[in-house]
């Protein structure tokens, strides 16, 4: 006989596929880009504008970005609707990451909504009207005037922290949930493999958010 | 003397609110849960002195096989056979399993467990009018891991546990870890794909959140996590992925 797939099963998959590709592997090619700002402002421009000459990038953006991450947002949110935490009774770890990832992806709703309208778009007004994409020459200072503020640099610094929680548990939750990671032992050590993953992601995420406001970021005078 | 307070969520009828009864018990050494309700069912009156109904509860086995007797005790799932009052913070407190209809104080109806394993076929056909002679021989490590998920008495602690489980909406740990021990089988095997389609509906596998506390709370220690994802493994090769064999 053949299987016959549900619309829930397919919904489910395509919303753990989207997570880790295109989602997952755009945070990483981000996360490169900004990592740019460390060797100046210059080195960052040029990146922003290598990026805005890519073939074809209103399709790259609109179904690499935007579509995956939109379905991404809003089925996620229709998933944390069904959830019944009882993380008081039932105190483990696991189930403390259940709670967290649901609630980690409801700060990113808001969070890249307003990061996107921001930086992509320049559409929050009384803070920012430039686009970074489409000022390839002044994107470092639109990034720099916004993170000095404090109170932005703070929001900046959670929604990091909230993407690296959710994409590094997200990965272990991909593992599973495709079957790739099935006995218990293996489920820890892809754990551990996550979590010094997700550290890593962090410090280079925070980072480079710092050599925005600190020229070469924490090691600055260093390196 | 000492005394053992316990607290009851009682329901009179399937339609009636619950309301909770405080109840005040003489203190034995090795009193279990079940020794308690006992008590109380021989003068049911309440701590304050009032008449009441005797409370009442499934059991059967009192030894931790058969499952009957699970209620929420302190706020957790388990069976209360093997819940010793010695070790249990007091007052102590009873209430019927959450996700399933509540009948009657702290009875509960798990006939949807039933319904989820007549729906991922969790048997073997043998049926036939002539001798099938003797079944295929099976690896060890294979006869080890089927054992494990043979022990499942349909107890409902996993999906009385599980944040994703309410109002039926998904099959659970109980059913999927009955059709990792079917398509295990040699024989059971050639119904795989009904199996696999039994848990790849609207309410099916996918649903589980990994929150893992199916495998934390199931009094059988059954790897309840690595069927669910030996299950997903199967229903990505043989559902996602068929039509590429085609």
């Amino acid at each position: 006989m053949a299987i016959r797939l549900s619309r829930t099963f397919i919904l489910r998959k395509l919303h753990q596929l989207t997570g880790i590709m295109p989602l997952g592997i755009f945070l990483l090619e981000h996360f490169y880009t900004n990592s740019k700002a460390l060797t100046g402002p210059a080195d960052f421009n040029n990146a922003v504008r290598d990026l805005q000459s890519i073939p074809y990038i209103l399709f790259v953006e609109i179904g690499g970005i935007f579509i995956p991450l939109i379905y991404h947002a809003v089925y996620g949110l229709v998933i944390t609707v069904e959830a019944r935490p009882n993380n008081l009774y039932y105190p483990y770890a696991r189930n403390w990451f259940y709670t967290i990832q649901r609630v980690t992806g409801i700060i990113l709703f808001f969070f890249i909504t307003f990061h996107v309208l921001n930086f992509r778009f320049g559409l929050i007004p009384g803070l920012n009207t430039m686009s970074v994409a489409h000022h390839v020459d002044q994107s470092f200072d639109i990034v720099a005037r916004e993170f000095k503020m404090v109170p932005i640099f703070i929001v900046y610094v959670i929604g990091i922290t909230a993407t690296v929680w959710h994409l590094a548990n997200g990965i272990w939750l991909f593992l599973v949930d495709w079957g790739i990671t099935i006995g218990e032992r293996a489920q820890r050590l892809t754990g551990y493999a996550c979590i010094a993953f997700g550290l890593f992601l962090l410090a280079v995420g925070i980072n480079a958010a710092i050599a925005f406001i600190h020229p070469g970021g924490l090691l600055g005078k260093f390196m | 003397m000492n005394t053992v307070e316990i607290h009851i969520k009682r329901r009179p009828s399937p339609d009636a609110p619950q309301h909770w009864e405080v109840f005040e018990i003489p203190y034995r050494p090795n009193l279990n849960v079940i020794s308690c309700l006992m008590e109380i069912r021989k003068n049911p009156v309440t701590k304050s002195g009032q008449q009441t109904t005797p409370p009442s509860w499934d059991m059967n086995c009192l030894e931790q096989v058969c499952g009957i007797c699970t209620m929420v005790i302190n706020g957790r799932v388990r069976q209360s056979c093997s819940a010793l009052v010695d070790n249990l913070d007091k007052p102590i407190k009873l209430e019927p399993m959450t996700k399933f209809p509540n009948i009657r104080d702290l009875i509960v109806d798990r006939s949807q467990m039933f319904d989820h394993l007549k729906r991922v076929h969790a048997w073997i056909e043998l049926d036939g009018t002539h001798d099938l002679g003797p079944g295929p021989r099976m690896d060890q490590e294979d006869v080890m891991e089927r054992y494990a998920y043979s022990r499942c008495m349909t107890c409902g602690c996993c999906l009385e546990a599980c944040p994703q489980y309410d109002e039926d909406h998904y099959i659970g740990p109980q059913a999927i870890a009955q059709v990792r021990l079917f398509n295990m089988h040699p024989s059971g095997a050639m119904d795989r794909e009904e199996r696999l389609q039994g848990i790849m509906g609207d309410d099916g596998i996918t649903n589980c959140g990994n929150a893992q506390n199916c495998v934390k709370v199931c009094p059988m220690n059954i790897p309840l996590t690595k069927a669910i994802y030996e299950e997903n493994r199967e229903t990505v090769l043989y559902g996602l992925l068929g039509w590429l064999k085609k």
